[in-house]
């Protein structure tokens, strides 16, 4: 299985000189997007700016980008033991409809946050014992993970509440909310708008130029402050998950695993303990993953693909072209996020572009971004399964 | 004498195939100890079971004077055995130190962080002390293979190995690296340590090893101190009865061409051409050789001839047809039986029985078919008979391929293309990686079908083989044919030299051969 998917993805995979070109070809779009907008604001140039500077476009980006982040860093820990874990999906699913309705129950955001997580592990545990211990197929559990999480959540929300969708809960507070002392959203700087200088080109540019410079530290700081918690709790398990890959030695066997089961078990590691603490794991950050994403809204959709959305196969795509590295995953996520966010902000903006046309763009990025993903190298036993003391 | 290992009785057994009966092994410390045997004897199961990856059936392992018991090999380790597999156990993307340290890193900040630095340095206080030249910060791919295996050995010395196991450890080496890995055995036994190696090839044994054991069909046969033994009865040991390395030359009556290749051309995988305009002609009754370094077209031109590649120029006539543009199915049913070079990629499926892995390529032929689906019953029974006739072990057809030793697959391989009864047979290395035993075995087969007046098309890399066995040679270099020669007319330092290029001393005319059939 794990051969054939990488046979595909290495088809897929371009030449390093198409992905300069794509590379030049997108900074060149940007900068033609930037300087076009400024210069002239009442174009379709002027909007996609405005969309992209607005501060609400970067907040909802930010948002987005959680549950898609923590799911794939899930995936990452998951795939570079060699176990590949499609059901990140399934496990968004399960972990937001359980997050809610704790939370329901308790009236505690922390403790259904928790039982979220809970959810999303027991259901992990799952597709861990079926693949390890009984060397079923990764990608068919997976799937199964995957469909008994969009059967089971609307199932349970139709048993509870009556329908698809939950009763609305809290959501989780931003850190202004939290922590009273620090200066509310907004006031730092002046809400950043699209220049409207028309004098000339000279006095625009500059007027970019300056806004270029002071503008952005004061204006992540605003957005920064006025995130929810889960943003940072997404910050810190990217840098945790770095950590925890490149400088434990946790991590030096999760990644021995996925790559030669058999060196890490003659040095005398356990294979399948590995495995199993690593997918648990992406468990653990799949699920705070759906926590958060229902605890941003406060409430459980579960009509069609529910609230989740395809996220959490999004999420494999995002650490596929960020080559597992849990950084490159969390820049990754933010782009898609932030095409969505972008998608949603040029829908209201009015270009006269039908609204299902814009929708589009972020999954016609997405196969773009995948027909370039070059420099990905999956881990050589991923989707094996792996017996100490076989075949000889 | 202090021993380092004793192993006392070994027994092994899967299921009804034993694998170690009785086995006894003692290697004294401080010396190089050689497990010699044939592919199948069962020195890797013996070795895996020291180093704890298989519980023995019956026997005890003892230790440095303590007897042991190991569930796995983290066990043995904890002893001081260290195992450098033949297939390396290596995490490719990882760093020289990262490799080594696997399992056992240090750590700092209260066990939270792998100490990266004091790793580092002690790798490389290690990899100095043996006067191994090896850089910690390197990442595997980029080191040679001789110096992969030196980061095996480090691994197992990091982890205190004081009995460091080798399996097979110059199969993957050229001869410089073996001389190499030789010294570092001196190296090691000067600081103490014991080394016993696997091998199969009696002129490792005799010049590494200060002591030899011998294996055979899982059982030990002899332990001779390397000094007061010969490669005759090594040999003999090894296989169970005198070994002729020389085959008489037996006479023979070439006959009619079978095959007649006619200025050929092909390109290798690249497109690039691999080769050059070629042409020569296999007579029935006749080994036609064709030897040279790897690499220099003979693959794509065996290729062509068996149907596996299209050539872009010239004709190949197949008793009297040309066939260049035949299907690889028509050709088998023509009468051309192949020996491919890769046995595994090419010769058996590795997770095919031997009963499917035996209609391989006849899966069609009549007499393996009932009513339009395949007749099992007959396959079977022409597995059980290539099975016997060809001396394959494990004797059992419902055996996966895959778990059969590469001697073994190749004698079934050999067995099932015999047994096609062809006309025309095309061995592309057919003895690479087979032991001496079933090496010798396949030669008189290639002799025998000489003799019942069928051509044969050998392709070898081995000098000695090629000259041993062909009746006319050519050299191949650069994707041409050097020259036909009669072998018994030149010196292997001269066929040598043809094989890098040089102008042969005395090229033959094919008229001369012709007439004389040596």
């Amino acid at each position: 299985m794990g051969e054939r998917l990488a046979a595909v993805r290495q088809r897929v995979a371009p030449s390093g000189r198409a992905q300069t070109a794509a590379l030049i070809g997108g900074v060149a779009a940007l900068a033609l997007v930037i300087v076009g907008g400024t210069l002239f604001p009442e174009t379709i140039l002027g909007v996609l700016l405005s969309t992209l500077v607005r501060e609400p476009t970067a907040e909802s980006a930010l948002r987005l980008a959680v549950p898609i982040t923590l799911a794939a860093l899930g995936g990452i820990f998951a795939e570079k033991s060699g176990v590949i874990n499609i059901g990140l999906e399934g496990l968004l699913i399960i972990s937001a409809f359980v997050a809610v309705w704790m939370t329901d129950v308790t009236g505690n955001l922390l403790v259904g946050f928790a039982f979220g997580v809970v959810a999303s592990t027991l259901l992990t545990l799952l597709f861990a014992v079926v693949c390890i211990e009984f060397r079923a197929d990764q990608i068919i559990a997976g799937l199964a993970i995957w469909l008994i999480a969009l059967g089971l959540a609307p199932f349970m929300s139709q048993v509870i509440y009556g329908g698809p969708n939950t009763e609305s809960v809290g959501t989780v507070p931003t850190l202004t909310k939290l922590f009273g002392f620090l200066p509310p959203a907004g006031t730092l700087p002046q809400r950043l708008v699209a220049p409207t200088i028309g004098v000339g080109p000279i006095d625009a540019l500059s007027g970019v130029l300056a806004s270029v410079l002071t503008r952005p530290p004061l204006y992540l700081a605003d957005v920064l402050l006025d995130a929810s918690l889960s943003v940072y709790l997404m910050g810190l398990m990217v840098l945790l998950s770095w950590l925890v890959l490149y400088r434990t030695r946790f991590g030096r066997w999760v990644r021995a695993s996925g790559e030669n089961p058999k060196a890490l078990d003659t040095a005398g590691v356990s294979v399948s303990r590995v495995r199993y603490q690593a997918v648990l794991l992406s468990g653990v950050l799949a699920g705070m993953g759906g926590s958060a994403l229902a605890l941003s809204i406060g409430q459980f959709t579960g009509n069609g693909p529910t609230m989740v959305n395809g996220k959490g196969f999004i999420a494999i795509v995002t650490y596929l072209f960020g080559n597992y590295n849990p950084v490159g995953a969390f820049l990754s996520s933010l782009l898609f996020a932030g095409l969505d966010a972008m998608q949603v902000g040029l829908q209201t903006a009015g270009t006269g572009i039908p609204s299902s046309l814009v929708r589009v763009i972020p999954f016609v990025m997405v196969i773009i971004v995948l027909a370039l993903v070059g420099r990905t190298r999956i881990p050589g036993a991923a989707g094996e399964h792996y017996e100490s003391g076989e075949d000889r | 004498m202090d021993r380092a290992v004793h192993l006392d009785g070994i027994t092994k057994r899967f299921a009804d195939v034993v694998a170690n009966d009785d086995v006894t092994l003692e290697v004294e410390q401080g010396s190089v100890h050689a497990l010699l045997g044939e592919n199948g004897a069962g020195k890797t199961t013996l070795m895996n079971v020291l180093y704890g990856l298989y519980e023995p059936t019956d026997g005890r392992v003892v230790v440095d004077g303590a007897e042991r018991t190991f569930g796995s090999p983290a066990d043995a380790i904890e002893a001081g055995i260290g195992m450098i597999h033949q297939h390396f156990m290596l995490v490719d993307p990882m760093t020289v130190t990262e490799n080594i340290t696997l399992g056992n890193e240090p750590r700092k900040w209260g066990g939270l962080a792998v100490d990266r630095r004091t790793a580092r340095q002690e790798v490389r206080a290690l990899s100095d002390r043996y006067g191994f030249a090896v850089d910690p910060e390197a990442t595997l791919t980029s080191v040679s293979v001789g110096v992969q295996q030196r980061v095996e050995i480090l691994k197992a010395l990091y982890r205190g190995a004081d009995t460091l196991i080798l399996d097979e450890p110059t199969a993957v080496l050229t001869p410089q690296e073996v001389d190499e890995l030789f010294t570092v055995f001196e190296e090691l036994t000067d600081a103490g340590k014991t080394i016993i190696f696997i091998t199969h090839k009696l002129g490792e044994a005799m010049r590494a090893a200060d002591e030899i054991t011998v294996l055979r069909d899982g059982e030990g046969v002899a332990t001779v101190a390397a000094s007061e033994t010969t490669r005759e009865s090594l040999a003999e040991l090894m296989v169970g009865r005198e070994v002729l390395i020389e085959t008489a030359d037996r006479p023979h009556e070439p006959g009619a061409e079978t095959l007649r290749v006619e200025g050929i051309s092909v390109t290798d995988d690249r497109g690039v051409t691999a080769v050059d305009d070629v042409s020569f002609s296999v007579r029935e009754g006749e080994i036609f050789g064709i030897a040279g370094v790897d690499g220099n077209g003979q693959s794509e031109l065996v290729e062509a001839i068996t149907g596996l590649r299209e050539p872009t120029a010239g004709r190949i006539d197949f008793e009297g047809e040309d066939v260049a543009t035949w299907s690889r199915r028509d050709r088998i049913d023509a009468g051309m039986a192949y020996v491919p070079e890769d046995r595994q990629e090419r010769g058996v499926v590795m997770s095919f029985d031997l009963v499917e892995s035996g209609i391989l390529g006849s899966h069609h032929d009549e007499q393996f078919t009932a009513n339009g689906r395949i007749d099992w019953e007959t396959a079977r029974e022409h597995a059980s008979e290539i099975v016997e006739t060809y001396d394959v072990r494990p004797p059992d057809t419902d055996t996966k391929s895959a778990a059969l030793s590469g001697g073994n697959q190749q004698k079934f391989i050999v067995g099932r293309e015999f047994e096609r009864d062809p006309s025309l047979f095309v061995a592309a290395h057919p003895t690479r990686g087979v032991d001496i035993g079933s090496t010798e075995f396949i030669h008189e087969r290639l002799l025998d079908l000489r003799d019942d007046g069928d051509g044969v098309l050998l392709v070898s890399s081995k000098l000695d083989e090629v000259q041993l066995l062909a009746d006319r040679l050519a050299v191949m270099h650069d994707g041409e044919l050097m020259a036909v020669v009669d072998p018994d007319d030149v010196t292997e330092e001269e066929l040598g030299l043809v094989m890098t290029g040089e102008e042969p001393p005395r090229r033959l005319d094919s008229q001369r051969v012709d007439g004389g059939g040596s």
